[in-house]
């Protein structure tokens, strides 16, 4: 696994519980204890309202493709991703109701469709990082 | 001033990061959040109590920290009326206080919340660098900045609305064809539906055509009182209406990324302005991408939700047309002017109303609406949303 030369998200205080669950092949997402209210991405306090009392809750990891782009250029991010084109980004809404950006795997790019049905697959980058990533769910 | 005062404050504890002695190390963000929270607790206001009302944050001097009015309000889920950033270092406080208690007076918004928080002493803590939205939850899966982003707003509006690329392809080539009557503009050589379709795929299905061409460039406005103004001109152009609205449907976290916040904006700058949509003689709308001219068209009230494709094939769009759209050309085809872009659209409004816009010139052109989009939002679309109606005498 080594030379992952991407971007990879930086661990914070915040958000070292997120990346330890991805590395354990589990999706979890913040919780407000005060309104319930769920959001992504995490943030230091509740976008309904404003408290600072989140935790974090393990989700289904099962959603549906809301939107989706085929990138076939690299502008403005890393050129490793050159390799990667013709590749599926995608804003995946998840059962529990809240919208991630990530990318559709495991399937061609062509065949990728609005409202598809998908779930989440982790792929390792590094030691610490497990990015969540989203294939066609088993039928 | 005397109808504007000071109703409620908060501060948190201060801490110098030593982490050795006990002290917290935090980021500038976690501070906006804990100050937020204290003054809400000082009041005994709710979040939502705030919503439509006006908010002013601050820019901090260390560029590391650069956080943004559009990522202040998205990390704390507030969705004002009136949003404005102060860059006047130590005198970032007393420059907010101004413009909110200028919005209040004026009857704009009827609270106005100043917040402002740095760190420092935590320049090198974890999650100090701003826009972590993006570094972490967007660019390690290959987003491409706003390309990538407006490409799935213009996929699932296709997929919703039944917009075809010929739709898009109309917006492209009319507005080339008024570059190239437009002196000042970059792109000038006329477009054909051909070359619109067969420009390349930057992200499916966002096409070259479809983006906006960066320049270099500047331009000046200057607003004087009405009586002051008879000095200068003699044909000054009134602003007759204005709205905004940021952050949209702030708490929803499955929002339909086939809309704006146009809609809001537009809805106060015709009410202030006692005016219609056909009242407009004109329409110069942002024009980051093409889907965005279309979006604004329904929002803006020139035909209903959806209806954006079916409009834009039956209307004519261009200076001689039905609804002259971005008559100078826009962002598309004159340029984008980096973080000046939006200058272009209200100098070319001027320049139509003062009859000043050559062979370009739109008949009777005397009212017109112009609108501005800003700061693309995670799962949404654009934080900050303007409209603007401007008039002659
Ligand atoms: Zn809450």
């Amino acid at each position: 696994m080594t030379g992952y030369a991407k971007p990879l998200p930086e661990i914070t205080d915040l958000t070292k519980p997120l990346w330890e669950a991805s590395k354990r092949g589990e999706l979890v997402i913040q919780k407000c204890k005060k309104c319930s209210h769920m959001q992504w991405y995490p943030r230091h306090s509740c976008v309904n309202c404003a408290s600072r009392e989140m935790e974090w809750i393990k989700v289904s990891g099962k959603g549906r493709v809301y939107s989706f782009t085929i990138a076939r250029q690299v502008i403005g991010n890393s050129p490793e991703f050159q390799k990667d084109i013709p590749f599926v980004v995608a804003e995946i809404d998840l059962e529990e109701g809240v919208r991630l950006y990530s990318n559709v795997v495991g399937v061609n790019p062509d065949d990728v469709k609005i409202g598809m049905q998908v779930e989440v697959t982790f792929e390792e980058c590094t030691p610490e990082i497990s990015l969540p990533k989203f294939k066609p769910a088993k039928t | 001033m005397k109808d504007v005062v000071i109703s409620g404050y908060s501060e948190t504890p201060f801490s110098r990061a030593r982490v050795d002695k006990g002290e917290p190390r935090l980021t500038a963000e976690e501070y906006y959040a804990w100050a937020l929270e204290l003054l809400l607790q000082n009041t005994g206001l709710e979040k939502k109590d705030l919503k439509g009302q006006g908010v002013g944050v601050i820019g901090s001097e260390w560029p590391h920290s650069e956080i943004w009015s559009a990522e202040v309000v998205q990390n704390l889920g507030l969705e004002p009326k009136f949003l404005v950033r102060a860059d006047h270092g130590g005198a970032n406080a007393a420059a907010l206080l101004v413009q909110g208690a200028f919005a209040i007076h004026a009857g704009f918004v009827e609270h106005f919340l100043l917040i402002g928080a740095d760190a420092p002493l935590s320049i090198t803590a974890p999650g100090s660098r701003t826009w972590r939205y993006e570094e972490d939850y967007m660019k390690p899966f290959g987003t491409m900045g706003p390309n990538s982003m407006i490409a799935m707003v213009m996929r699932r509006y296709m997929h919703q609305h039944n917009a075809k690329p010929e739709h898009f392809g109309k917006i492209s080539i009319t507005q080339r064809q008024h570059a190239s009557l437009n002196p000042n503009a970059y792109l000038k050589k006329p477009l054909t539906m051909e070359e619109y379709l067969n420009s390349r795929l930057i992200s499916d299905p966002l096409r070259l055509l479809d983006i906006c061409i960066w320049v270099n460039g500047g331009f000046a406005l200057l607003l004087s009182r009405r009586d002051r103004a008879k000095e200068i001109t003699d044909k000054p152009v009134s602003i007759l209406g204005f709205g905004e609205w940021h952050n949209p449907e702030a708490e929803n976290q499955l929002k339909d990324i086939t809309t704006t916040g146009i809609k809001i904006a537009a809805e106060q700058a015709y009410k202030m302005a006692g005016k219609r949509p056909s009242d407009m003689k004109f329409f110069q709308p942002y024009d980051d991408y093409t889907v965005a001219v279309l979006m604004q068209l329904e929002e803006a009230g020139f035909c209903s939700k959806g209806e954006g494709g079916r409009f834009i094939e039956q209307t004519d769009i261009s200076h001689r047309g039905d609804l002259p759209v971005n008559t100078s050309g826009g962002q598309l085809s004159a340029g984008q002017a980096g973080m000046a872009g939006g200058f272009l659209h209200i100098v070319e409004a001027v320049r139509q109303i003062r009859g000043e816009a050559g062979e370009r010139q739109v008949k009777d052109a005397n009212i017109g609406l112009v609108t501005a989009l800003g700061g693309l939002a995670f799962g949404g679309t654009f934080i900050h949303n303007y409209a603007i109606i401007l008039g002659g005498e």
